[in-house]
């Protein structure tokens, strides 16, 4: 028989080697399954899709900054640029570099999928917000044609991705950008975030950690140099100014606008207290939403709160004469006049 | 009428659906994407209109008296949980109880009154010896056994959840253990798919189709297994009156093994929580997840509406899939037990070549090869086991010969068969946690295909438990050789 | 409970020439002495229906007192996952019952609710009836508006009037009946009660003795009013015979497949076109 200390210690070990080869995201697995989308095709979508950006907010793109977008050295950038050119995809010229219609066209197929993966993740899987961006980095270089239209059919054929960007059509249509900073609104005025830009990481993940999120109604207080100080949804929010460039507001009209004090949440509700729903906050997503509208949660709807579980979470409320349950994190993103 | 129809349809040309098609891509752009939302609301703008012209409702109180009281005391604070365990408690002890007598009926009906009948009329009509040992030990005696084992406790347990089920309690009680089971990723109607496995996992995953989230069902399937079902039952009793009950002074011998078969079965709801835990954050994150819970009235239950659908839907089906599987397993056992290679039986062969490995999770051969060929039936495995010892050890006056399963009245008997090849405390503590963690039964595993219509899931959900039940073992072994030898 | 006499005072119906218990030798007599159950026996059918409605209002129940089949009740959603389909004779016409998941609407994405929403749809059956509970008769509605969007041929079955009773909620069958534009028809279906009027009901509408004038959403957000009417139009245009047109646009409009694949293939024409033959031999049948 073997000696138990001997067997510990070798299982111990074995453990440690496995645990090195497959832990989600630190890997060595996981890894060599970042460092192979770092190949070829990738590199080369990853390019176009950078220039169609750049190009779309009229920026100039240069061999640096592609360079700097894809983490790699300014020769291996040139080199691309070669290559990309050769295939009829880019044209140089003085100022740098500009798309073809098929270069284009490709780029667009790439967004595409990128955003349709985005939105499929935020409304159909429960993958937190930060790791949306990412995943979509990798399914957009792998995915099929075909793949991505079964997708888009499956997820009801949506036209704009979780950030607010507009989705192109398989025909590579796309309306143009609307929408300015939140730097532009002035002291009082209303507005509605249309869009929060996932790039850089770290910055996109403090706005989410702030609650913002697209569709929220935003009113400006006032701001200066150091900071910018808003109400979101009626609570005020305090962001440097650096912060807010990641976001993009519409105006809204004054009919529109709905919220001017903070609003109360449905789990704020006391038991035995009614009140009526105003709106469903647009952090609620896909299924959730959808299963929360079809049992009667609608602006207007009268809802009382009937009893809590004998664990306090959740709660029971009376809506439209039936008694659902709720959970106080869906229920903390219904607002409500009481 | 039909075919005429065809026609008006053709004149349509593909031109002018394209654009409508179109035309709707480019309105999409500028509504944004509120339709869903927007549609909904004008149709409860209609209906609360309909409703509120063709509806009186009662004056005054708005919910009738009785269903308030009793919701106010089923979800109360002090008194929800104790409540619910009491019923829990009166339920499974109503089906312990209940079924010991039918149990031991119909088992002295079919094995000890009809196997020797049948094996009679076997040789009567000049069959060979073998197909006699086939059909008569092996098959005839599985399914003797799957019947009288697994029977009386689900036609008593079934019912009793269905009634439960049909008053309105079970969603109440769903609402109650919720935050427990979302601190876990899943949702707290997986309490009743989990309870419901504690009678059967087949039944278990079946009723996992009250969850209507994807991601939550998926979990609450996969960690159905973890629910020790009725097949396991008796098994740990019997195991842990052995090695644990005979601790204690005769006195508390009852109370230590109830004891170490509760504890046994808590740890399987503790592994449910912690499977749920770990496949909500890596494997099952890709699937949409969502809540929510409808408290229907209170309704009187329907006792025999009730007793009909949950004795064919249930117990009709489950334990006809149970007896379909359980046959080849009867006569699988029975041909490695007496085809020979050399000097010893095919079992003989297997169980000395894993021994080794099973003396390394501190079980041995027998109970290895014992779970392999068990696995269409847990019920099986105790019968197997005894056999099994008995051929590999050779002991004498024991059992009825190679390849008939048996099971002895005695637990003492029993104990000594078991000493006899072997078995020591480290033995008994391993086979009850190697009977809480290895594959679901085939039963259980074709269901979970059914339900998932997944390979992949289905895989899963054998593997995961397996892995685990390995890895302990080994640990608990490894640890207790330690300490002890 | 004999509410379906009050339908025939109704309106909308007087243009009916006969009431049909009156001089009709082969109208259903008015008892479930008529009534055959078939079980799962059905090679052979005159009608289709469809039983569709909210998890938890007796659904199942309803279709056991029809089929005489036991399919198994409970108070959770989705226990009828797999259509169960059983049959009845009744007024010599064989009917064919078909039993769909227990859903709360038919827009969101679940399986059970586009296994149903095809079939209403796409299955076209003579009548769908929809069981609706009493006592939550407003949350209900949310699936009857959403099934009379799609088929002009419905069957309101006003279930647990018993529970409604017992709860002192008073519903005016009649004046739903007139709101609605279809039959409905109280019941406590676990007492059998109700199931005669149910069956009467469903027989009229499916053989056309009666004609449905089913509610339509009128009102929606003025945001979408604008791309309905200009859609709508185009697909009026395109499929003339379709009852539903602002309803398919509005499904267009949420970007659903199964009506852009139909709009595509021109299986959109052949159900309009199949409604609409249905509608006029109706009305020359009177």
């Amino acid at each position: 028989m073997i000696d138990p200390g001997k067997a510990l210690i070798l299982f111990g070990i074995t453990a440690a080697v496995l645990t090195v080869l497959f832990i989600p995201k630190y890997g060595l697995f996981a890894q060599w399954k970042r460092a192979r989308h770092g190949m070829n095709r990738a590199l080369v979508e990853d390019a176009l899709k950078h220039i169609y950006d750049y190009e779309y907010k009229n920026i100039n793109c240069t061999t640096e900054s592609i360079a700097g977008v894809l983490l790699i050295s300014t020769d291996e950038s040139a080199e691309l640029l070669t290559r990309l050119s050769a295939m009829g995809l880019l044209i140089t010229n003085d100022n740098g570099v500009k798309l073809t219609a098929d270069g284009n066209s490709y780029a667009l197929r790439i967004i595409r999928v990128h955003r349709l993966w985005e939105r499929y993740l935020a409304d159909e899987t429960s993958v937190p917000p930060t790791e949306w961006h990412s995943s979509a980095e990798l399914a957009e270089h792998t995915l099929s044609p075909a793949e991505t239209e079964t997708l888009a059919a499956q997820i009801g054929n949506p036209n704009f991705d979780p950030h607010g960007d507009p989705i192109p059509t398989p025909t590579g249509e796309m309306p143009p950008r609307k929408g300015h900073s939140l730097l532009s609104l002035k002291s009082g005025e209303f507005a509605i975030i249309t869009h929060i830009e996932d790039e850089p990481e770290a910055v996109f993940a403090q706005l989410i950690a702030q609650g913002l999120y697209v569709g929220m109604q935003v009113r400006m207080i006032d701001r200066s140099n150091e900071r910018v100080r808003f109400a979101a949804d009626g609570e005020e929010i305090v962001l440097a100014p650096l912060l807010t460039n990641n976001l993009t507001v519409a105006p809204i009209t004054e009919e529109e606008q709905r919220i001017t004090a903070p609003l109360d949440s449905l789990a704020s509700l006391k038991i035995g207290e009614e009140a009526h729903v105003l709106s469903i906050s647009k952090a609620m997503r896909g299924q959730q939403r959808r299963r929360l509208m079809d049992l009667g949660v609608v602006p207007g709807t009268t809802i009382r709160a009937e009893m809590k579980s004998a664990s306090g979470d959740p709660t029971a409320y009376a809506i439209r004469g039936a008694t659902v349950a709720l959970r106080r994190q869906h229920a903390a993103m219904i607002f409500i006049r009481k | 009428m039909k075919k005429g129809l065809k026609k008006e349809q053709s004149t349509t040309t593909a031109s002018s659906k394209e654009s409508i098609l179109s035309s709707a891509n480019t309105l999409r752009w500028e509504i944004g994407e509120h339709v869903h939302d927007s549609l909904i609301e004008s149709i409860y703008a209609d209906a609360n209109q309909i409703a509120s012209r063709a509806v009186t409702l009662p004056a005054g109180k708005p919910r009738f008296d009785f269903d308030k009281k009793l919701d106010t005391l089923i979800t109360s604070r002090w008194f929800g949980f104790p409540l619910m365990f009491l019923l829990l408690a009166f339920v499974f002890w109503l089906t312990v109880e209940g079924a010991n007598i039918p149990s031991a009926l119909i088992a002295s009906l079919l094995v000890d009154t009809i196997h020797p009948w049948l094996r009679s009329v076997f040789v009567l009509i000049g069959s060979p010896w073998w197909l006699t040992g086939v059909l008569v030990d092996g098959v005839w005696l599985a399914m003797a056994w799957v019947i009288s084992v697994m029977l009386p406790p689900m036609a008593i347990f079934f019912p009793l959840f269905t009634l439960l089920e049909d008053f309105g309690y079970l969603p109440r009680g769903a609402f109650n253990m919720d935050s427990l089971f979302r601190r876990a990723g899943a949702h707290g109607k997986q309490s009743l798919s989990m309870t419901m496995g504690f009678g059967c996992n087949a039944a278990g995953v079946v009723a996992t189709r009250i969850i209507d989230s994807p991601r939550e069902r998926l979990i609450a399937i996969i960690t159905n297994n973890f629910s020790l079902c009725n097949g396991r039952w008796p098994t740990q009793i019997l195991i842990a009156s052995i090695f644990f009950g005979t601790l204690a002074p005769p006195a508390l011998a009852g109370f230590i093994t109830a004891g170490a078969v509760v504890g046994v079965a808590t740890l399987g709801i503790f592994f449910t929580l912690v499977v749920s835990w770990g496949l909500s954050r890596t494997l099952l994150k890709g699937e949409a997840s969502s809540f929510s819970l409808e408290l229907p009235p209170y309704r009187p239950p329907q006792l025999w509406q009730t007793l009909y659908t949950s004795l064919i839907d249930r117990t009709a089906i489950v334990l006809w899939r149970a007896i379909v599987f359980a046959a080849p397993a009867g006569a699988v056992i029975w041909l490695v037990s007496n085809i020979h290679i050399g000097t010893m039986s095919i079992a003989e062969h297997f169980i000395n070549l894993s021994n080794p490995f099973g003396i390394l999770l501190g079980l041995n051969g027998v109970i290895i090869i014992a779970y392999i060929i068990a696995i269409p039936a847990n019920e099986i495995v105790i019968p197997t086991v005894l056999m099994m010892t008995v051929l590999s050890t050779k002991l004498s006056g024991i059992g009825s010969g190679a390849g008939v399963m048996f099971e002895l009245n005695e637990a003492t008997a029993v104990a000594d068969v078991l000493r006899a090849g072997g078995w020591t405390m480290l033995t008994g503590l391993n086979l009850m946690l190697f009977s809480l963690l290895h594959n679901p039964c085939s039963t259980t595993i074709y269901t979970i295909y059914k339900e998932t219509k997944s390979v992949k899931w289905t895989a899963l959900a054998t593997i995961i438990p397996t892995i685990m039940g390995i890895v302990i073992c080994f640990l608990v072994a490894q640890i207790y050789r330690l300490l002890f030898v | 409970m004999q509410n379906h006499h009050k339908f025939t005072e109704g309106e909308e119906i007087n243009s009916m020439s006969q009431t049909p218990n009156e001089n009709c030798d082969d109208c259903p007599v008015h008892n479930l002495g008529n009534l055959t159950k078939l079980g799962i026996n059905m090679s052979q059918f005159d009608f289709v229906v469809a039983l569709a409605g909210n998890p938890n209002t007796g659904k199942s129940t309803v279709f056991n007192a029809l089929t005489g089949l036991r399919q198994h009740t409970g108070n959770w959603p989705g226990k009828t996952v797999t259509r169960a389909e059983g049959g009845f004779v009744y007024g010599n016409k064989r009917f064919k019952l078909v039993d769909l998941p227990g859903t709360y609407s038919l827009l969101s994405t679940s399986t059970d609710e586009e296994v149903a929403r095809d079939f209403i749809l796409f299955g076209q059956p003579d009548v769908t009836v929809i069981v609706v509970d009493a006592t939550r008769l407003e949350r209900n509605l949310n699936l009857v508006l959403q099934v009379l969007e799609i088929t002009d041929r419905a069957v309101v079955c006003l279930n647990l009037m018993d529970e409604a009773q017992r709860h002192n909620i008073k519903v005016d069958t009649r004046r739903l009946a007139k709101d609605l534009g279809v039959p409905v028809v109280a019941a406590a279906a676990r007492q059998e009660e109700g199931i005669p009027e149910l069956l009467k009901n469903v027989y009229d509408v499916a053989s056309g003795a009666y004609l449905c004038r089913p509610h339509r959403l009128e009102r929606t957000a003025p945001r979408l009013e604008k791309a309905i009417s200009v859609l709508s139009g185009k697909i009026k245009k395109e499929f003339p015979l379709l009852p539903n047109t602002r309803w398919i646009a509005l499904r267009l409009l949420d970007g659903d497949q199964k009506i852009i694949d139909a709009v595509k293939s021109g299986e959109l024409g052949n159900l309009s076109a199949k409604s609409a033959a249905i509608r006029a031999a109706r009305e020359t049948t009177k």
